[in-house]
């Protein structure tokens, strides 16, 4: 348990400031949202002009950015691109700062196995997480409250922040597994935000150009489109099942690749 | 017993070679020298013993286990000073090493207890941040967290360097005291003196290889000493011929170098003729030492 809380207090203030940036980014989007409801029907129209390539850059199609669920639906993919940067840094972080840092000849000189030692480390890079989703969560519900009073989709919001916790799951364990593998502990961090750069740009490859379609497998953005979520009111159970097995391989690799090579001493 | 032994261990990394068949036998209650030069295979034979690297070949245990199947439970009982010294730099030098206390079950204040004892004893400020203290400072810091639970087997890498001379003779002193209640003590070095004043036994490693397992009695027996001499006239070879014992003689217009093992007398009569304006006399360093005695000797 020492080394969880020492985990825990050591991206305590890091947390706070993400977490404050999460907040400031949902308010002043829902800011946004109220001028453009008052604005009425003509922004609505105005936006449904653009060419379908800005609309596709924007994240705005197949929303009906007049209602509030729509506008949520579109600054979801800014929460879930915030979200995953946060994770995959942490991930990577997490396992590598000891090799980074070369605290490793104080950490792994301790009486406790490294699979203990990364047990507790992924322990606290899930709650951090969870502090993180929960915080998004209830600022989104607080701010679309004040700005539109329409609380009719508060349990759409919540599948969207399951689909999110899904998502930092997935580049969080692209990050310890990176940093697992990686014996350069610099490196990995670059390769964890490679891998989320590369899904995220697919994505939108994907919302160009319907040719592509069938990559939607290879970028987790796409298992947790808020288009779809907010279209079903539920998350897709075969995506769900690809994440838990996603998460699952990384958590193996993480853990047998790490006890067992040779530290960067 | 044995309380560290090694049987042909050996770490290759990828094609390079770390160490080649290392065969240590370290007892109990000893104080064990491990000298080199630097990049000899120190450091990776101390890691490989402590499980932060694993071995290509061979094996080694500790306390009589082999390092790597029983590593946690090996490790409770060792207390470890890296070469060089990194801490958590967020971390105040105090929590830093509570943080350390707290991986080996024991009672917290009596870890308090213990870590305020060893830090006045070392003149160390606990309340300092680690990013804050000096190269020395932080050495303090990592003396203290490798013997504050009391380890029966104490690892040293190099853990002289950034120490003054005082806090050096401190923590020898401390190592005796840590030694007369029973602890073992591995003392990896590249300085042969401080090897000398501490350890009874010492192991010299080369490339990767121990060419050598002698008593530290036997050693000093045998010490050769680094004469340099400055004279006001240059001085012919002739007037030191007949000095059994000196090897390596080197003249350069008014200096002369060479080193000597025998009798002091016989060195300093001729020394005493001559008209000298310097005289440094001092311990050879390891490749000295290797040139002029470990290859013959081998």
């Amino acid at each position: 348990m020492n080394i969880f809380w020492r985990e825990l207090r050591f991206y305590s203030k890091g947390l706070v400031f993400w977490c404050l940036g999460m907040v400031i980014l949902i308010w002043t989007s829902m800011i946004k949202y109220s001028t453009f409801s008052a604005a009425g029907q003509s922004m609505t129209e105005l936006l449904a002009q653009f060419p379908k390539t800005i609309q596709t850059i924007f994240g705005m199609t197949g929303f009906d950015l007049s209602k509030v669920s729509g506008f949520y639906g579109v600054m979801f993919m800014y929460l879930a691109l915030m979200a995953t940067i946060h994770a995959a840094m942490l991930g990577s972080g997490i396992i590598a700062k000891e090799e980074r840092d070369r605290t490793s000849e104080f950490i792994f000189v301790k009486p406790v196995t490294r699979g203990k030692v990364i047990t507790a480390k992924i322990m606290a890079g899930i709650l951090s997480m969870l502090v993180f989703n929960i915080v998004t969560l209830l600022s989104s519900i607080f701010f679309i409250y004040v700005y539109s009073h329409d609380v009719s989709f508060v349990g759409d919001i919540v599948n969207l922040m399951l689909g999110l916790l899904c998502l930092q799951m997935i580049f969080f364990f692209v990050g310890t597994t990176t940093a697992a593998i990686s014996r350069r502990p610099k490196l990995s961090a670059s390769i964890a935000s490679a891998i989320l750069l590369f899904a995220f740009i697919l994505t939108y490859l994907i919302n160009f150009n319907s040719d592509f379609d069938l990559l939607k497998y290879l970028t987790p953005f796409k298992y947790f489109d808020a288009k779809d979520i907010l279209g079903s009111g539920h998350l897709d159970w075969a995506y769900l099942a690809i994440t838990f097995g996603l998460i699952s391989t990384m958590v193996v690799v993480t853990y047998t690749t790490y006890t067992a090579r040779d530290l960067d001493v | 017993m044995n309380i560290i032994e090694t049987k042909k261990l050996t770490k290759y990394y990828g094609k390079s070679l770390g160490i080649e068949d290392v065969d240590l036998e370290v007892r109990e209650g000893e104080i064990f020298g491990f000298i080199g030069p630097n990049g000899a295979g120190k450091s990776t034979t101390i890691r490989t013993l402590l499980g932060l690297i694993h071995p290509t070949g061979g094996s080694a245990t500790i306390f009589g286990r082999d390092v790597t199947k029983f590593g946690p439970e090996i490790n409770a009982q060792i207390g470890y000073l890296p070469s060089e010294v990194f801490y958590y730099d967020d971390m105040k030098v105090i929590d830093l090493l509570r943080y350390s206390g707290s991986f080996y079950g024991m009672d917290a204040k009596k870890v308090d207890v213990r870590i305020r004892e060893l830090a006045k004893y070392l003149d160390l400020d606990l309340k300092r941040k680690i990013d804050d203290l000096s190269y020395g400072n932080k050495k303090k810091v990592g003396i203290v967290q490798g013997l504050l639970h009391q380890p029966k087997l104490i690892i040293l890498d190099e853990p002289t360097g950034g120490l003054d001379p005082l806090m050096q003779q401190r923590f020898f002193d401390l190592l005796r005291e840590e030694n007369k209640k029973g602890a073992t003590i591995l003392f990896s070095s590249h300085i042969l003196s401080e090897v000398q004043r501490l350890c009874d036994r010492v192991a010299i490693i080369k490339d990767g290889k121990i060419i050598r397992v002698e008593k530290i009695s036997n050693l000093a027996d045998n010490t050769h000493k680094k004469f340099k001499l400055e004279t006001a006239t240059p001085v012919e070879k002739g007037r030191f011929a007949g000095l059994k014992g000196m090897t390596g003689m080197t003249i350069q217009g008014n200096s002369i170098s060479f080193l000597y093992r025998g009798p002091m007398n016989d060195v300093t009569k001729i020394i005493a003729s001559l008209n000298l304006t310097n005289l440094i006399v001092e311990d050879p360093d390891l490749e000295e030492i290797f040139m002029h005695y470990y290859q013959t000797g081998k």
